[in-house]
Order: C-alpha cells, then sequence, then structure tokens
C-alpha cells in the first residue's frame, strides 16, 4: 500500500509481474494477427499445407512478395488507394479547417444545431447512401473514378475532423489573431498564418483519421469502381483468390504491403491519433 | 470626373475587403458553406432520393422504366425470408459484439493503464487493430479460422480438442464472425475507456487506500462509476457501427453457409450491386436508416446530457 500500488491508477493489478503478463496480453491481442500475415507472406505454399502446421518460416522465402505484385497490379491498387486517401485528406481538411474556425470562433445562433448534425453524420450508415449515390454518380458518369469515392470518402471524414479541430482551434489564444489583425492580417489570413499553423498538431492529427478512414473504406470502392485499373486496396485484394485456390501465402504477401504504410503512418504519430481518436472520438 | 472614378476605386475596394474581411454573419456563411453544400450534396439529397426511389419499382435488370409502385418494395420486405434473416443476423451481431467488445475493450483498457515504463508497445498494440481495415481483418481471421491450416484449429489440436470446421455450419461460422469482430472493435473500446480511465483522479484511489477499501471494491466503487458516461457513449457509438456491418462477414463467409450469415447490409449490397434491383435496395436501406437514426437519437441525448453535466 504505498507509491507502487497509488501509481496503478483504478487498475486491480499491481506489481512487476503482472505488469510483464499484461503487457504481454495486451501485445499478443493486438499485434499477433499482424505478425502471423507477416510470417505467412515468407512461407512456401509446402510449409503452408504442413501438418501440424508450422509456426515460424524455415526457408524464408521473398517469392510471395514477388507474385503478389506480378499476379496481380497490385501498385496500381496502392496507387489508387494513396491517391484517393490522400486527395480526400486534402479536401477534408480544408473544408473542415474553415467550418472548424467558424464553431470555435465565431458567436453562431446555431451552434448547438450545427454541432448536432455533424454528429449525427458521423454516425450516418454509409451502406443507406449505396443505392442514391450509385444512381447519383451512374448519371453523372463518375462510376469508375477516384471522385466516386473522393466525394463520399471527404463526408465519411468531415464530422470527426471538424470536431477534433474545433477542440484544438478554441485552444487558442484570441488575442495571437487579435494581435496579427491589428498588424494588417484580414479574419482569413489570421485563420490561414495563424490558426492553422499553431494548430498543426491538430491538423496532423485530423489529417491522419481521415486517411485512415478513406484507406481502410470497403463497401463502397467494392460498388463503384469495378474497372481493374481504378480498384483500391481492399477490393484488389479479393482478387487473388481463384474458384477454388486460395494462395495465402501471397495473399499474405499482399496484405502485408497493404498494412505497411498505415502501420508506418500510426508509429510516427501514435501519440497524436490517441489524442485525436479521444477528442473526436468520444464526441462523435 | 476624377473624383467618380476614385469613388469607383473605393467602392471597389470596399466590396473587395468586405470579401476578404467579412462581418461575422458574412463569415459565418462563407465559413460553413462548403460544409454544408458537401452535406446536401452526398447527404440530404441522397437521403431524400432513396426514400422517393423505396417506393418505385426500379430494376436496372428489368429494362423496363422506373415505375410508381406505393408500398410494394415493402410489402416485399415482409414477405422476403432473406430480408428477415438478414435482419435479426444484424441485431444478434449487435447483441453479442457490442457487450462483447465492451468487456474485452475494458480488460484491455484497464490492463493498458498499469504503469509500464515503456507506454508505446501498449499504445500501439491498441492502434494497429483499429487502423486495420475491417476487410483486411475478415481476410485475416477467414484463415485463422481455416479448418485445416488455421492457427485457431492448431491451438485447439495442440490442447487435445478436435479442430471444426467453422464456415460449414451457420452457427460456428456466425461463431467466428463474432469472434473476430469483438477483437476488431474492442481495441478502439479500450482507447476509448482508457481515455476515461485517465481522467480518473488519482487521489480518490488514495483515499480508498486509507480507508482500507480493496482493489475489487475500489474498483466497483470508483472506476465504474466514473467511467459510466464513457462507456455509454461508446457504447451507442459502437451500437451505431455494428448495424452497419458488411466487411467482415463478406470477407470471411460471404454471408454462408446459404444466407445464413448475411446481414442487412450485405443484403442491400446484394440488391443494388449484384441484381440492380434498386427500388427493394432503397426499401432495405430506408428500414435500416431508421434503424440507425433511432440510436443516433439517443446517442445525441446522452452527449448533450454528458455536456450539461460537465
Amino acid at each position: 500500500m504505498s507509491a507502487s500500488v497509488s501509481s496503478g491508477t483504478g487498475s486491480l493489478l499491481s506489481g512487476k509481474p503482472l505488469r510483464v503478463i499484461a503487457a504481454l496480453i495486451l501485445v499478443v491481442n493486438g499485434l499477433f494477427p499482424a505478425l502471423w500475415i507477416l510470417l505467412t507472406s515468407f512461407k512456401t505454399e509446402a510449409e503452408l499445407t504442413a501438418k501440424p502446421i508450422t509456426w515460424l518460416p524455415h526457408a524464408a522465402t521473398l517469392r510471395n512478395y514477388h507474385q503478389a505484385f506480378s499476379d496481380q497490379p497490385l501498385l496500381t491498387f496502392l496507387f489508387n488507394s494513396f491517391m484517393v486517401a490522400l486527395l480526400s485528406t486534402a479536401l477534408t481538411l480544408l473544408v473542415s479547417v474553415l467550418a472548424a474556425y467558424a464553431l470555435a470562433r465565431l458567436n453562431l445562433r446555431f451552434r448547438g444545431l450545427i454541432m448536432s448534425v455533424i454528429i449525427a453524420v458521423s454516425t450516418f450508415p454509409l451502406v443507406t447512401l449505396l443505392v442514391p449515390l450509385f444512381e447519383t454518380m451512374r448519371a453523372l458518369n463518375l462510376l469508375n473514378s477516384w471522385t466516386a469515392l473522393i466525394l463520399p470518402y471527404t463526408v465519411l471524414s468531415l464530422p470527426v475532423c471538424t470536431l477534433v479541430l474545433t477542440s484544438f482551434f478554441e485552444a487558442i489564444p484570441r488575442d495571437l489573431e487579435n494581435a496579427a489583425m491589428i498588424d494588417g492580417c484580414t479574419r482569413f489570413g489570421a485563420l490561414f498564418k495563424v490558426v492553422v499553423p499553431l494548430s498543426a498538431p491538430g491538423v496532423f492529427t485530423a489529417g491522419i483519421l481521415a486517411f485512415v478512414n478513406s484507406w481502410d473504406e470497403f463497401l463502397l470502392a467494392l460498388s463503384f469502381n469495378s474497372n481493374p485499373g481504378l480498384r483500391t486496396l481492399p477490393v484488389g485484394i479479393q482478387l487473388y483468390q481463384g474458384e477454388f485456390a486460395f494462395p495465402w501465402p501471397i495473399i499474405s504477401a499482399a496484405l502485408v504491403v497493404g498494412i505497411v504504410p498505415v502501420a508506418i503512418l500510426i508509429v510516427i504519430f501514435q501519440e497524436r491519433v490517441v489524442s485525436g481518436l479521444t477528442a473526436g472520438g468520444l464526441k462523435g | 470626373m476624377v473624383k467618380n472614378a476614385a469613388a469607383r476605386v473605393d467602392t471597389r475596394r470596399a466590396t473587395l475587403s468586405r470579401w476578404l474581411d467579412p462581418d461575422e454573419t458574412t463569415l459565418a456563411i462563407l465559413l460553413l458553406a462548403p460544409t454544408a453544400i458537401l452535406l446536401s450534396v452526398m447527404i440530404v439529397y441522397p437521403v431524400g432520393r432513396l426514400i422517393y426511389t423505396s417506393f418505385l419499382d426500379l430494376s436496372l435488370t428489368s429494362g423496363l422504366p422506373s415505375r410508381f409502385s406505393g408500398l410494394a418494395n415493402y410489402q416485399q420486405m415482409l414477405d422476403d425470408p432473406v430480408f428477415w434473416q438478414a435482419t435479426w443476423n444484424t441485431i444478434l451481431i449487435t447483441l453479442i459484439t457490442v457487450p462483447g467488445s465492451l468487456l474485452v475493450g475494458l480488460g484491455l483498457a484497464l490492463l493498458a493503464n498499469l504503469p509500464f515504463q515503456m507506454k508505446w508497445p501498449m499504445r500501439l498494440s491498441l492502434l494497429i487493430p483499429w487502423a486495420l481495415p475491417l476487410s483486411f481483418a475478415g481476410l485475416i481471421f477467414a484463415w485463422f479460422f481455416h479448418s485445416e491450416y488455421g492457427v485457431v484449429n492448431d491451438m485447439l489440436n495442440r490442447i487435445g480438442l478436435p479442430g471444426v470446421i467453422w464456415f460449414n455450419s451457420p452457427r460456428l461460422a456466425f461463431t467466428a464472425i463474432c469472434l473476430t469482430i469483438i477483437w476488431k472493435a474492442s481495441s478502439f473500446m479500450a482507447m476509448i475507456i482508457l481515455a476515461g480511465l485517465q481522467t480518473i483522479p488519482r487521489s480518490l484511489y488514495e483515499a480508498a487506500d486509507v480507508d482500507g477499501a480493496g482493489r475489487v471494491r475500489q474498483f466497483f466503487e470508483i472506476t465504474l462509476p466514473l467511467l459510466k458516461p464513457t462507456i455509454v457513449v461508446a457504447l451507442i457509438f459502437r451500437t451505431i457501427t455494428s448495424l452497419q456491418t458488411f466487411d467482415i462477414p463478406y470477407m470471411m463467409t460471404g454471408g454462408g453457409p446459404g444466407t445464413s450469415t448475411a446481414t442487412l447490409a450485405m443484403y442491400i449490397h446484394q440488391n443494388t450491386v449484384s441484381f440492380l434491383d434498386l427500388g427493394y435496395g432503397s426499401a432495405l436501406a430506408v428500414v435500416m436508416f431508421g434503424l440507425s437514426m433511432c440510436v443516433t437519437a439517443l446517442y445525441l441525448r446522452m452527449i448533450r446530457g454528458s455536456e450539461t453535466v460537465s
């Protein structure tokens, strides 16, 4: 009942061995699936079908990666995913910076209502938009284009980004903007020269959330872009399975290629992602 | 003349500066316009369109022009066993995975809240499952549950239990899907709960220590009550996402065997994209929209409630 106890805020466990066990549980639970895919991506087909199954690859091979890129246009899938995610992230940030500034700084009469609408939109089931958006995109001849995904993805991320940015903007002292405006900056100038740079961490956070949202989306990508040259990674990865065969090591290699970019992003910006998720996630 | 021109330049400058430095109301409209336009075009109009289409006989495969058919699509739904199955599956997934991911998430959050020297591995082990695309998780776990080469059956064998053929029986397939969803969703739950845990003042536990309250009692009398608002909001949010379940069952079973693991979202997708029956697909989507909005209304109330408290 001393220092070590009180530092375990609210937990049932304390003490070093228990902490080691806890760490093991957390890491195995969180990382085992990704690790298993990584191990599999180095196995040969023969190793995969061995009984009992081998855990570690004995003769690690890079052949699966070679196959993953040559059997299907994996590079094209990656490029499509990346561009769609990047462009929708840029658009989301632009739009949500403006909206968040209005919500954080202006005396809006309907602020509460606007906030409620934004939160309601964040809970919106994307699949219900499938029919009308499908019709609209078909009518506008946008099926099989990046635009068919960029626009819905922007709307998908807009609420959470606006909420995160609003809370960041609110934390910046008004005096700094006022000083800039006295020095001759316009309101917009103050927003983009003072507020946005000072909330760079918030903008990063919102950007990562938007990027991950778009990178992960599957249903609309599956429904709107059937042209092979425009498939995103989650959709393209299905193509590896033949009618009867399921080449797991090759699929694993493709999955690893798809997981790595986002994993790197998460490793670099982990703290910001957590703060963004809890700031935006809790409210919407 | 000269005076006139100067005045004109002045007005022009005034217009320009009004745009660059507008008053509060104009500014609000300018700033919120892009959001409003995007939401109107991508949500408000489509929802209106959705409701309208749900009253049409609009099937792109029939080649016939769309015509008004009243409640025929809804009538068809009542008589459609697959609709009932898919709806029931969706509700069942919600009933199982929402409490399931809460319990697992709470456990993970309590573990992650221990005073570790290195915090980043714990943070990473919560973030990676969250960032893993749902469709990837579906694929990975489909393979975990593979009857011959899956690691789940391998582990069952290692502890002396027989492996099972997960995807041949509706019940086992459903179990595998629910386990996968719980794994995927619990990390997000854990992160939200962890944030809640870290706002609880340490002094409360110190005081409880002085009073001689044990760990279990502290958990039930301090931790849980103070976490309640966080948990309720996280639960409702999870419920809304759970109603939309698509990627994981789509990747793991494709709705099979038969239609035994299909969800409402999968059935909407099938009717729309595969059968091109936009009328019926819309009616199904309207039902889901209704379900989801009911939960959202509850969600908004809870958030409003927690804001007035804090």
